[in-house]
């Protein structure tokens, strides 16, 4: 293997993270970006469903890429899509009851995201399995990455809480500290996310 | 072969291929998921009952042990009299009670009534003065995360230990869910009727506090029951 392809497989997986995330750049998956993210554990849960979607469904679109007739090829992918998201689903609901029970319709609507039919159409349609693969993996975690953020200071500044566990010490509320309402509400991951965009245009310079 | 015999054939063989495997995951996971539901199931009653508290996160065999031990799930009449298994009949209701050296605590009632987006299903728990909820546990709803979906909440749940399903005369009232705190907009002669509402989630609130109102009247005759200390010491079928 040359030291391009090295280097290109690389980028393929570094650059959704942050110089071309998904959802702060892309302004990808925002819905589920608001619903999922109240709490941390949820949020994380569903950055992993999301990415072993994402990367299976790159994956084998990427290996029937040469056989997928053109005319078809988009209910094809919604065909791998759904079968990976309703996998997901049963497997969650099987191993990890309580986190399914919360993340209730979002892992079925990993169906709608447009992230998982925008790889296969831009992406895996065209690329080899293994970078294919990758782009998935990247993208995933991009998602997932941008999740666990806004859900950190949802969590945080709603319940003060993070997994779960209280972090603001009960000084702070005998002081007059009071969680912020406002941050379990569906309005407040678009102030997040707003302020994470403006936050990386700024530093990216564009 | 034209185009589009061969887009078809396409499609038919991944149509045959995803519902194979999916059907192949579904069933292999079925018990895992249906053991999960039923210790789910028996942990909210439980909870309701106050025998496991919501920090606590015991195992499935645990949870098997002491619900073996403490629950018996039966059924109630129109009249409200206790009848075992057996002699139960089509229209009977059911209901598990919380025992104790085969003295009942607690009842427990299923309820199960539409939500805005879908079911809610949970367990409600009377003491046996009829009268004072024991607890509320939610363990299946399609209500929106965050909002109407705090009702499956530790926080909301807790909310209805201690309050009354009848007034201060006795007379049977329900149990409802107030929009905002009770103490801002509820009277305080029907305070104890009331639980603080969810902010954001009046129509879930409405829709559960409809169906409280629905099952309470149905299970009302075994509550008089327990009201009135009518149900006979003995010969209860709790074994």
């Amino acid at each position: 293997m040359s030291m391009d392809t090295k280097v290109h497989l690389t980028t393929t997986f570094s650059e959704p993270l942050l110089a071309n995330n998904p959802i702060s750049r892309q302004s990808l998956g925002i819905c589920s970006a608001l619903a999922v993210t109240v709490q941390l554990k949820t949020a994380l849960v569903m950055g992993l469903a999301l990415t072993f979607v994402l990367s299976f469904s790159n994956l084998t679109v990427s290996l029937l890429r040469h056989y997928i007739p053109r005319n078809i090829r988009m209910i094809v992918e919604l065909s791998i899509i759904a079968s990976l998201v309703i996998l997901a689903d049963e497997i969650l609901r099987a191993f990890m009851y309580d986190v399914s029970k919360q993340l209730s319709v979002f892992v079925g609507l990993i169906i709608t995201n447009c992230i998982v039919m925008g790889r296969a159409e831009t992406f895996a349609l065209g690329n080899a399995p293994l970078p294919a693969f990758l782009d998935g993996l990247g993208n995933g975690a991009g998602y997932g990455l941008v999740l666990a953020l806004v859900a950190l200071f949802r969590e945080l500044l709603g319940s003060g809480k993070l997994l779960g566990w209280q972090v603001v010490p009960q000084g702070f509320y005998a002081l007059g500290y009071e969680n912020n309402g406002f941050m379990l509400l569906a309005p407040a991951a678009f102030i997040i996310i707003g302020l994470l965009v403006w936050l990386q245009n700024t530093i990216a310079g564009d | 072969m034209s185009d589009t015999l061969r887009s078809i054939r396409f499609a038919l063989i991944v149509a045959v291929v995803c519902s194979f495997l999916l059907t192949a995951a579904a069933m292999g996971l079925q018990p895992l998921q249906e053991r999960n539901m039923q210790v789910d199931r028996q942990k909210n009653i439980l909870k309701a009952v106050g025998l496991v508290s919501a920090e606590e996160r015991p195992t499935a065999e645990a949870i098997a042990a002491l619900y073996g031990e403490r629950i018996r799930c039966l059924w109630t009449d129109q009249t409200g009299r206790i009848l075992a298994e057996s002699e139960r009949g089509t229209t009977d209701l059911p209901i598990c009670l919380h025992v104790d050296n085969n003295r009942i605590e607690d009842y427990v009632i299923p309820i199960n009534t539409s939500g805005l987006w879908g079911q809610i299903q949970g367990y409600l728990a009377v003491s046996n003065d009829g009268a004072t909820i024991t607890g509320f546990t939610v363990f299946k709803h399609s209500e929106t995360p965050g909002l109407g979906g705090e009702i499956e909440q530790d926080w909301f749940q807790r909310n209805f230990v201690g309050k009354k399903i009848v007034n201060a005369q006795g007379q049977f009232s329900s149990i409802g869910i107030a929009k905002g705190k009770v103490a801002a907009g509820v009277p305080a002669e029907k305070a104890a009727n009331y639980v603080d509402g969810i902010s954001g989630a009046t129509l879930t609130g409405k829709y559960l506090s409809a169906g409280f109102r629905r099952i309470l009247a149905d299970y009302e005759p075994v509550a008089v029951q327990f009201r009135k200390d009518l149900l006979p010491k003995e010969h209860l079928p709790l074994r």
